[in-house]
């Protein structure tokens, strides 16, 4: 039984099963999959809809797929086993590896690698050509529990000496906001309300293509490994095989269309949790993990 | 990362004059039926139907998909219900934007009473999607505002806090902060959105009301309704030019290139056609039709719209609910009469008429004219090897189209001896080049004459549903149904079954559909064709034509930047944006009538376009 917590307010009627499969659906347990919201929860109901229902065809099993509130509560069901499957940025996943020993099985690939870069935005008009001419200024973030929309970007203030730690940034900016996403951060900021936006290196595709224009690139971090599909410890690792075999299946030609219901990658890749290292000694510097 | 599929769907729609639009994000149901009251209640006359389906009912471009009215307080409900029923569009107006101020209110009252917990972003999120109702209104009206609101929406955001994961990360809430940035959205909101008595009003605007007091000049950017598509059909209709088939280059074709410039130009169209971006290709994708395009209140269904109705030219404006499914331009050097009601037997007359009183464009240059039939004439229909040169089948033709062929060829009683082919002539490109009466249009009185409607070509319409002249009818059964059953043709159903595989014989088209792959990318098409377009300068800049640059520049710089906005190869789209400023460049010496400093900035134009060619996809 879900909890309240663990379902997006207003869609509590959000648990899909796939009553096509009437026999299967007697004779096994689902498949749980829980599917984080980004800007639109409403459409992501739609998506998830149709995603379980291709995946439960192709497994050969029920499906079910659910909306949670957050990462926390996307962790905290494959904690209690309400969730056997969640997706989930990279920060936040070797959050869950270290709280409940999650499992890493796929990575997002777009534009042909499984990893992206976090970015700092500025308005061409804006004079800044540095990092350091944001002292003094504003920026806007994306969320607390973001890789390339806060720790990843946060740190190249760190690497470039400007700042010591997050502490010290309170130090170092005007005002620094955590705006609640990508896109209301590069909103922000191309709508001068802040000087720069801290988010991932595809954020400014949020913005209008006439503001596109109008931002520029002021500093790129590493790479980071892409967002990953992430399982409980303790789920049949046949399941899991199975699970990654038709996942990877997406990749071929003609299931490609079905990426669009899945946050919209361009495909799919085994995970592999050496990736992770330095999101995990990123997270332990900035005391995220012990 | 994870939002790079949201970026492309929930982006906004482009407000700036350019041929690229983009799908909007989905509108909050209340919202949306604000916006689209203000939308209606514009119309001349108002479409008193679809202001209540806009309350009533689920419309397109909302989620969650309810109506608006159902979730509205008792008296919220009572206010719309009255002002529908009373037909009084300063009245709904109200309504509606109290509703909408309400919404955003009690939302922001939630979120406070909620802070800490996870609802209050969700209650944040929701009066966020509601304020962008007011949103334009206040930017244009009160910048000031808009910008002291934007930071206290932001400040919102922030003093949410974070629970962070399991206590990792977490950020308590300020509670503080979150109610003075409440305080000053409300505050703001009960002053200008919940006024005792508004003001009365000419248009509907979603402006502050003191700014309508206090008789503040403003101009709102014109924005089409929830529920709007107007961005290009998908997949993307395959473009048969006839110069190109044979192996020549636009680019050696300077009048055929600034045509199909001219057709992808907002700049020819005036007042709300060329602000919201629209130009000929919108309608008619790559000289086939766009069969997603719709506007609510202007289209009965997708695929084309009333073009003579208040909007777009209120001069023009016929009074009549007329929509007009858009024909294909395929091959229109062999169809005329143009105009749905074949009104105009000269393409360039019907252009003209196009560009002037549909889109209230300012009167075309002869030049332009020529350029833009010059660029239409080479339309071609897509090649049917189904159809041999005098428009018989032949042996590629299935055995039931071969018996339609026969039927096709039959006179009817019905139709006084004459059959489908006495107008759809095969050997004219099945069709006859007259106007009749089919009955497919009531008389404007009592005793009038009903409209007669051109014969349209029956090549490639597998790609062109809906069909007839309003698009009433989905599907080529459907037309041979009609046919069959208006003309009492007496058709058994295998006989209609054979008509119909015959209709799609000679309606069919190899390739109909442009194919994106890899690197030949949708930008890799657009980059191709605006630099064509650019080389037009090698023309113009010697004519020393600064009109027709400047017009050639205000197209293509902004289509430049903003179809880097789909590029496959991100990584070079800066490079993008610093050849649209040296077109930009071009378009100032001319306009300064510097023809050196031009000819200057033109070859660098030249030498960057040569150097990054390989990297546009």
């Amino acid at each position: 039984m879900l909890t309240r917590r663990l379902v997006l307010a207003g869609l509590t009627a959000a648990a899909f099963g796939l009553a096509a499969m009437p026999a299967l659906a007697q004779s096994a347990d689902p498949l749980r999959l829980a599917f984080i919201p980004q800007e639109n929860p409403e459409k992501l109901l739609g998506d998830v809809e149709v995603i379980i229902g291709w995946l439960s065809d192709r497994l050969e099993m029920p499906v079910e797929g659910f909306v949670t509130f957050d990462h926390a509560a996307a962790v905290e069901a494959l904690r209690n086993g309400d969730a056997d499957i969640s997706f989930m940025g990279a920060l936040p996943f070797v959050l869950a590896e270290d709280q409940i020993g999650a499992v890493p099985l796929l990575s997002e690939v777009y534009r042909g690698a499984p990893s992206y870069a976090g970015r700092i935005f500025v308005r061409r008009d804006s004079g800044i050509e540095s990092l350091a001419d944001l002292r003094g200024r504003d920026i806007a973030f994306a969320d607390p529990i973001s890789e390339s929309g806060y720790l990843y970007p946060l740190d190249l203030f760190v690497r470039d000496g400007l700042i010591a730690d997050a502490e010290d940034a309170r130090n170092f900016f005007g005002n620094s906001f955590f705006a609640g996403g990508y896109q209301q951060a590069m909103q922000a900021m191309a709508n001068g309300l802040v000087d720069a936006a801290g988010a991932s290196q595809y954020a400014d595709l949020f913005l209008s293509p006439e503001q596109q224009a109008d931002v520029m690139v002021l500093g790129e971090s590493e790479q980071i490994p892409s967002h990953a599909v992430i399982a409980r410890p303790d789920l049949d690792p046949d399941l899991q095989a199975r699970f990654v075999e038709v996942m990877l299946s997406l990749n071929e030609a003609e299931n490609r269309p079905m990426l669009a219901y899945l946050f919209g990658p361009d495909g799919y890749a085994p995970a592999d949790p050496a990736a992770y290292e330095g999101v995990r000694e990123l997270a332990r510097r900035y005391g995220y993990l012990r | 990362m994870k939002q790079l599929l949201l970026a492309i769907a929930l982006g906004v729609l482009a407000t700036g004059a350019n041929a690229t639009a983009i799908a909007e994000a989905p509108w909050l149901p209340r919202a949306a039926a604000y916006r689209l009251t203000l939308f209606f209640g514009n119309l001349t006359p108002v479409p008193w139907d679809l202001l209540e389906q806009s309350w009533q009912q689920p419309v397109d471009g909302v989620a969650p998909a309810h109506s608006a009215i159902s979730r509205l307080s008792e008296d919220d409900r009572s206010a719309i219900t009255d002002a529908l029923q009373s037909r009084d569009r300063n009245m709904l107006f109200e309504a509606a934007t109290q509703v909408v101020s309400h919404g955003i209110i009690s939302h922001l009252d939630a979120a406070e009473v909620a802070l800490g917990t996870p609802q209050a972003a969700a209650d944040l999120d929701a009066a966020g999607a509601l304020y962008r109702a007011f949103e334009d209104g206040i930017a244009a009206a009160d910048p000031e505002a808009s910008r002291r609101l934007g930071l206290a929406w932001l400040r919102l955001a922030s003093a949410l806090g974070s629970d962070g994961l399991n206590g990792v990360g977490a950020i308590p809430a300020n509670v503080q902060d979150f109610a003075a940035a409440r305080a000053a959205i409300s505050d703001y909101l009960t002053a200008n959105y919940l006024p005792e008595e508004f003001a009365p009003r000419d248009r509907l605007s979603s402006a502050p009301e003191t700014a309508i007091l206090n008789g503040v000049t403003f101009d709102i950017p014109t924005r089409l309704p929830p529920g709007t598509n107007i961005a290009d059909q998908s997949p993307l209709p395959r473009l048969v030019l006839q110069f190109e088939e044979a192996g020549l280059d636009e680019a050696d074709l300077p009048l055929v290139a600034f045509g199909d410039m001219l057709f992808d130009s907002p700049e020819i169209f005036g007042g709300p056609a060329r602000d919201l971006g629209i130009a000929c290709s919108t309608c008619h994708n790559r000289s086939d039709v766009n069969r997603d395009f719709f506007i609510p209140g202007l289209s009965a269904h997708a695929g084309g719209m009333d073009v003579d109705g208040s909007f777009f030219n209120p001069l023009f404006n016929d009074l009549a609910d007329d929509h007009l499914d858009t024909p294909s331009l395929r091959g229109i050097r062999f169809t005329a009469p143009y105009g749905r009601d074949g009104r105009e037997a000269s393409l360039r007359r019907f252009t003209r008429n196009v560009i002037v009183t549909e889109f209230a464009g300012a009167e075309p240059s002869d030049f332009q004219l020529d350029a833009l039939v010059a660029y239409m004439r080479q339309f071609d229909f897509l090649p049917n090897p189904q159809i041999d040169a005098q428009g018989n089948l032949t042996d590629l033709a299935s055995e039931a189209a071969l018996r339609g062929e026969v039927l096709f060829n039959t006179g009817f009683d019905g139709m006084n001896g004459n059959s489908c082919a006495s107008c759809h002539t095969p050997e004219r490109n099945f069709r006859d080049g007259l106007t009749h009466n089919l009955g497919t249009a009531a008389a404007p009185f009592l005793g009038g004459t009903p409209i007669h409607f051109d014969t349209p070509t029956l090549r490639n319409i597998n790609f062109t549903a809906p069909y007839m002249h309003d698009g009433s009818l989905p599907t080529l059964a459907s037309v041979v149904d009609w046919f069959d059953s208006e003309f009492a043709l007496g058709l058994e159903e295998a006989q209609r079954a054979d008509l119909t595989a015959y209709l799609q014989a000679v309606g069919d088209g190899e390739d109909p559909y442009q194919i994106f792959e890899g690197r030949e990318s949708e930008f890799r098409l657009a980059w191709e064709e605006l630099t064509t377009f650019a080389s037009t300068l090698n023309t113009l800049l010697p004519m020393q034509d600064d009109d027709s640059i400047a017009l050639l520049v205000a197209t293509v710089a902004p289509d430049l930047r903003a179809d880097a906005s789909v590029m496959v190869n991100q990584a070079a789209k800066t490079q993008v944006y610093a050849l649209a400023d040296l077109l930009d460049a071009v378009g100032t010496a001319s306009a300064d009538g510097n023809w050196q400093l031009a000819g200057e900035r033109w070859q660098a134009f030249e030498a960057m376009q040569a150097e990054i060619d390989e990297r546009m996809y």
